[in-house]
């Protein structure tokens, strides 16, 4: 069987930094893949290519056996691809509900049918249980700290049933205990059959729970395996360490 | 929570009823005439609200298509003779639907660029939509202008066909936002004035929404400059297609708060009825911008988010203070600490 997601010699230059430069690799079905690099290797460059937010110089995505090189993110999203962002975007003057219920994929025809429907509620009452963010549910996601945002964001995504996830640096500003739920999150997430690809710094969480580990270096791969495959390898400490 | 829920229709119905009745209390022609302009400008306040406010497509180009459905309306009557004096009336909706056809394809365009670029490409729009009322001759009769036939419509009551069909109007735009509040499609647009990549990239047809918003707005402006070139029997090209109209309706709604149902109508209200009144009272003379720019000053500088919204967050703060306040008389001291940090948190959000 193929591999969920191959990503095939894609490049991407803004002026006369190639951001991307012939990156090649791919991520098994049921798998929790992590990317990692320095910074500046490309990583969230990559996401942006595969996710359709931008459009690649070169090189092909397939996505579940499909060509999806340049296609829009929205088509990409309903189709189960999903992301999420460093930054944890959600939209602030929106509840909790409503920011679940957004992200629902919903067609053209349900466009005009209530804001929250009865069944909305029902879903997003289930996937905030499961969060246990129901007491937030009628806050503003302005009125929510950090972390519980990334949460939400997390949530959100899985909204749409989404058959592969990347994620931006998930436990990036968020304090332990966060970092905690949110592999819990993943990992049963994971074992409902969903795939992960994740970009991430802290090397922990990366190595408890990624395998195998994808490692750019200056818009490439230099490296793919198991994690402590990744802690032994030269080539991979010297692009930390500036060799 | 049951007198809440009957509060929001109680009050649009009180409202609609006062402003159905008011010609029949033998008003001045001077007062009804600042009604019928003040129901044009929340017409159009409200419209602009659509894609402006819920959308945070900030247009300049509205008063483009104000004068598309003045010039329309001018035009089909230099062919077509007026007897009962409704005909121009009943050519509303084919304006409205052929102004908001032809915004399709402008948002299209227009609607690839944001925030102050996109207001920049629609005020370019609007001069060169003046540009060829003034140039084309031969349909427009330039500088000369078009006249319509006066309506023939007894001299006491002239006015209250006019304002009816306004209130009419103003009851659909408002339906229209509500109905947009209350569905997906205001949640999406909701999305796309928030972040609209990030809605774009969780599904969110942002593109279609932000079309169907722009194209339902100008078409409603569109029909008020049907009835106002009717309304007024001569259209210029440097008054069908305005600057200053395009300032009114985006400074109104700024004022009543963006985004909201009532505050695009509530700001038409004060400005317009406040620039109207000064003028009269201060005769012809421009002192009356200045009180006019005042008022505006004034409300901004308290309310910089509006005025509906900024009265919406004092509300939402006063029931959180009561709801910690009954919390706290429970006893359940963990909660109320978690809840009073919180809503100060909204507190100190809500002032910035």
């Amino acid at each position: 069987m193929a591999a969920l997601l191959e990503v095939e010699g894609l490049i991407k230059s803004f002026g006369s930094v190639r951001a991307v430069n012939q990156a090649s690799f791919t991520v098994q079905h049921n798998s929790i893949t992590a990317l990692i690099g320095p910074n500046g290797s490309g990583k969230t460059t990559l996401f942006n290519l595969i996710t359709g937010y931008l459009p690649p110089d070169q090189g092909r995505v397939r996505f579940a056996g499909r060509d999806i090189t340049g296609v829009d993110a929205g088509r990409l999203y309903r189709r189960g691809l999903s992301r999420t962002f460093q930054q944890a975007r959600v939209f602030p003057q929106l509840t909790v509900q409503e920011n679940l219920t957004v992200a629902a994929g919903y067609s053209w025809g349900q466009l005009f049918g209530r804001r929250m429907s009865k069944a909305d509620r029902q879903r997003v009452g289930q996937l905030l249980e499961e969060f246990r963010m129901a007491h937030v549910a009628d806050l503003f996601a302005s009125e929510l700290s950090y972390g519980q945002r990334k949460l939400l964001e997390f949530a959100a995504v899985l909204m749409s049933s989404p058959s592969l996830i990347l994620l931006d640096e998930p436990t990036a500003g968020v304090n332990p205990v966060m970092i905690e739920t949110m592999e819990h999150h993943i990992r049963d997430r994971y074992a409902a059959g969903i795939t992960f690809l994740i970009v991430e710094h802290d090397m922990n969480f990366v190595m408890r729970l990624c395998d195998p580990v994808i490692v750019l270096d200056q818009g490439r791969e230099i490296f793919a395996g198991t994690p402590s495959d990744v802690q032994s390898n030269p080539l991979v400490l010297d692009a930390y360490l500036g060799g | 929570m049951t007198a809440a829920r009957y509060l929001g229709p109680a009050k649009g119905i009180a409202f609609f009823a006062i402003l159905a009745s008011l010609p029949s209390f033998n008003i001045a022609h001077w007062v009804l005439n600042i009604a019928v302009f003040t129901l044009m400008y929340a017409v159009m306040s409200s419209s602009w609200n659509l894609v402006g406010g819920f959308a945070g497509y900030p247009s300049l180009g509205h008063a483009a298509f104000f004068g598309i459905g003045a010039y329309g309306t001018a035009l089909w009557f230099q062919h077509h003779a007026i007897t009962s004096g409704y005909e121009p009336f009943e050519l509303l909706p084919l304006i409205g639907i052929l102004a908001a056809l032809l915004g399709l394809p402008v948002a299209m365009i227009a609607m690839r660029t944001r925030s102050d670029v996109f207001a920049i490409v629609t005020i370019t729009l609007l001069f060169v939509t003046q540009t060829l009322a003034f140039n084309l001759r031969s349909l427009t009769h330039g500088a000369q202008g078009l006249s319509i036939a006066v309506a023939p419509f007894s001299a006491r009551t002239y006015e209250r066909p006019f304002y009816y069909v306004l209130l009419l109007l103003l009851a659909l735009a408002m339906g229209i936002s509500l109905g947009a509040m209350r569905s997906k499609l205001g949640l999406s647009l909701a999305a796309v004035r928030a972040d609209e990549d990030k809605a774009r990239g969780i599904g969110v047809r942002t593109f279609g929404v932000k079309l169907l918003s722009f194209s339902i707005s100008v078409g409603l402006t569109a029909m008020v400059g049907g009835i106002w070139a009717y309304y007024e029997g001569f259209i210029y090209p440097q008054f069908a297609i305005d600057p200053l109209v395009t300032i009114a309706i985006v400074l109104m709604t700024f004022l009543g708060g963006r985004a909201t149902l009532w505050g695009p109508v509530l700001g038409a209200f004060i400005l317009e009825t406040a620039q109207q009144t000064l003028a009269y009272s201060l005769g012809g003379s421009q002192f009356y911008l200045i009180a006019y720019a005042m008022v505006f000053l004034l409300v901004m500088l308290l309310m910089p988010r509006g005025i509906v919204p900024s009265i919406q967050a004092g509300l939402r703060r006063r029931r959180r203070k009561a709801a910690v306040d009954a919390a706290g008389s429970q006893g359940n001291a963990a909660d109320t600490k978690d809840r009073g940090v919180r809503s100060t948190l909204s507190t100190v959000k809500g002032s910035a």
